[in-house]
């Protein structure tokens, strides 16, 4: 029993170190020696193995290729939208910029941050990034190339909260686009997308607007200078007030694609906006003044009229009068060149040759 | 051994081995499961210790042969593994998972060890950080593997010779 163990063991530590010196020889070998072997395995053995690697390989690069196609399309998908995103960017900057130059002073550029609570249905203030600093105070509007946007409540020194025309603090005295009809709008009260519309009360019942009607601030109240678009008439509400009527107004503004804003300064509010939102009002202002002016000129044309008329009479009658004098015998005094005062010259001087001498 | 247990060992063997050379080059990681180490255990101590280096022989032949290592070092490294599971067989056959898989970490971190060795001919970094810092990663990656294989497999082997 020993004896086998012990042969046992011999057989294994010879198997053993066959293995390991063949191994070592295969190590050794040339690799033009040791190249047919390997070729000879790989053609006969080993040669399903090799057929499933190579096919796990196939997936493997498969998958991968796959994968970075994916990546592709993903980043030109991302690409696309950040393209979009910054087109519609360079869109609202270009309309700042546009009404920056229409305004031309008097105004304070700032990027609004929207700073809506989760428990919020409605966007009702945001921050602005212009504080007093800048020169921001309380109750500045705040306007964006489309119209007006809200007023600001606090001004901290390099910030400031505005409230949007949302909130339920929100007024402003309001007109239709021709002046026929004034009010004041409130934020209307309605949930999801109707949260975002206005109303403009207080109209009288004897003006009745139409669908589509432009509505801008009239001035009225100082918070606002005349002419900020406020947004467009959509219908009328039914109300219990007799004497006045109520309309719903789809705002110009929509709060959330604004992100960049103007707050116009106290001292641009007091001296106007003029016709920097497109306000019929203004043109009908500046048609006024087109007729003041046309008054003014019919006015100096009558007196310049006037004026020859009346030079026309006096040389009449300076013909008149020589004529007189010179069925009389008396010297024609030559013509001044001042009509005025050849006038009276020629009277003093008609008298003075009219007098008769005394005789001495 | 009876011959069910011989062929059912056998049939586990060949799935580790179509493993290796399917699941491995899809999975394609930096440290990557050795199955052939697991066959090459599970086999071994079934065996005896001469009969379990020839199987690591042969095994590590196919693996060099496929491989573009040095041919003959996968072989080598094998053998010897082969032969030591075998006669550890004892310490290994304990029903213990965590011994199962740190024998199956140490057989892969010594056939990596031997394999790199045999195969550079030269110490240089790039070995050290091999040996040092890749094989131990892939051979804790073969124990967990292993380990999980076994675990599965428990019951389609159902051999014990303790």
């Amino acid at each position: 029993m020993a004896t086998a163990a012990r042969y046992g063991s011999r057989v294994d530590a010879g198997l053993l170190v066959g293995c390991v010196v063949l191994s070592l020889i295969a190590v050794v070998l040339k690799d033009e020696d040791r190249e047919p072997i390997a070729s000879a395995l790989r053609r006969s053995i080993v040669a399903p193995l090799v057929g499933l690697q190579r096919g796990a390989e196939r997936w493997r690069s498969a998958w991968v290729t796959s994968e970075q196609r994916q990546l592709a399309s993903d980043s030109i998908a991302i690409r696309g939208i950040k393209e979009q995103a910054a087109l519609v960017e360079n869109d609202q900057l270009r309309k700042i910029v546009g009404l920056g130059s229409r305004l031309e002073w008097g105004f304070i550029p700032a990027e609004a941050v929207h700073s809506a609570a989760p428990s919020e249905d409605v966007v009702t203030n945001m921050t602005l990034t212009a504080g007093s600093v800048a020169g921001v105070q309380r109750y500045n509007p705040v306007v964006a190339p489309e119209g007006l946007v809200g007023v600001v409540q606090t001004a901290d020194p390099t910030m400031s909260v505005a409230i949007l025309y949302t909130s339920p603090d929100f007024r402003a005295s309001a007109m239709s686009a021709d002046a026929s009809a004034f009010g004041i709008v409130y934020p209307h009260t309605g949930r999801g997308s109707a949260a975002y519309m206005l109303e403009l009360r207080g109209v009288p019942t004897r003006v009745q607007l139409k669908p589509g009607t432009q509505i801008f601030t009239s001035g009225l109240g100082g918070t606002f200078p005349r002419g900020i678009s406020i947004g467009t008439v959509v219908s009328e509400l039914k109300t219990t007030e007799p004497w006045t009527r109520t309309y719903l107004l789809r705002p110009s503004v929509s709060p959330s694609h604004v992100t960049t804003v103007l707050v116009l300064t106290a001292q641009r509010v007091t001296q106007g906006t003029g016709n920097v939102w497109g306000a019929a009002v203004n043109t009908d202002s500046a048609t006024r003044r087109i007729v003041a002016a046309n008054d003014s000129m019919a006015r100096q044309a009558a007196l310049i009229e006037a004026q020859a008329r009346r030079a026309a009479l006096d040389s009449v009658r300076r013909a008149t009068i020589d004529s007189v004098r010179r069925s009389l015998g008396a010297a024609v005094v030559p013509e001044p060149t001042d009509a005025r005062d050849t006038t009276r010259a020629r009277r003093d001087s008609a008298r003075a040759d009219t007098i008769r001498k005394r005789p001495t | 051994m009876n011959w069910t247990g011989a062929v059912r060992t056998m049939l586990v063997c060949a799935i580790l081995i179509v493993l290796h050379y399917t699941l491995r080059p899809l999975l394609a990681w930096r440290a990557s499961i050795d199955f052939l180490i697991v066959a090459l255990l599970l086999g071994s101590v079934r065996l005896r210790p001469g009969a379990a280096a020839v199987y690591g022989f042969l095994l590590g032949l196919v693996a060099d042969s496929i491989a573009v290592s040095p041919f003959g070092a996968a072989a080598l490294a094998m053998s010897i593994v082969g032969f030591g599971a075998s006669w550890l067989k004892a310490v290994f056959f304990a029903d213990n998972l965590a011994l199962n898989g740190f024998f199956l970490f140490l057989a892969k971190w010594i056939f990596d060890l031997i394999f790199l060795i045999v195969g550079h001919r030269a110490i240089d970094p790039e070995l050290a950080m091999q040996i040092f810092v890749w094989s131990p990663l892939a051979a804790a990656v073969t124990a967990l593997a292993g380990v999980v294989v076994l675990s599965l497999l428990k019951p389609l082997m159902d051999v014990r010779t303790t």
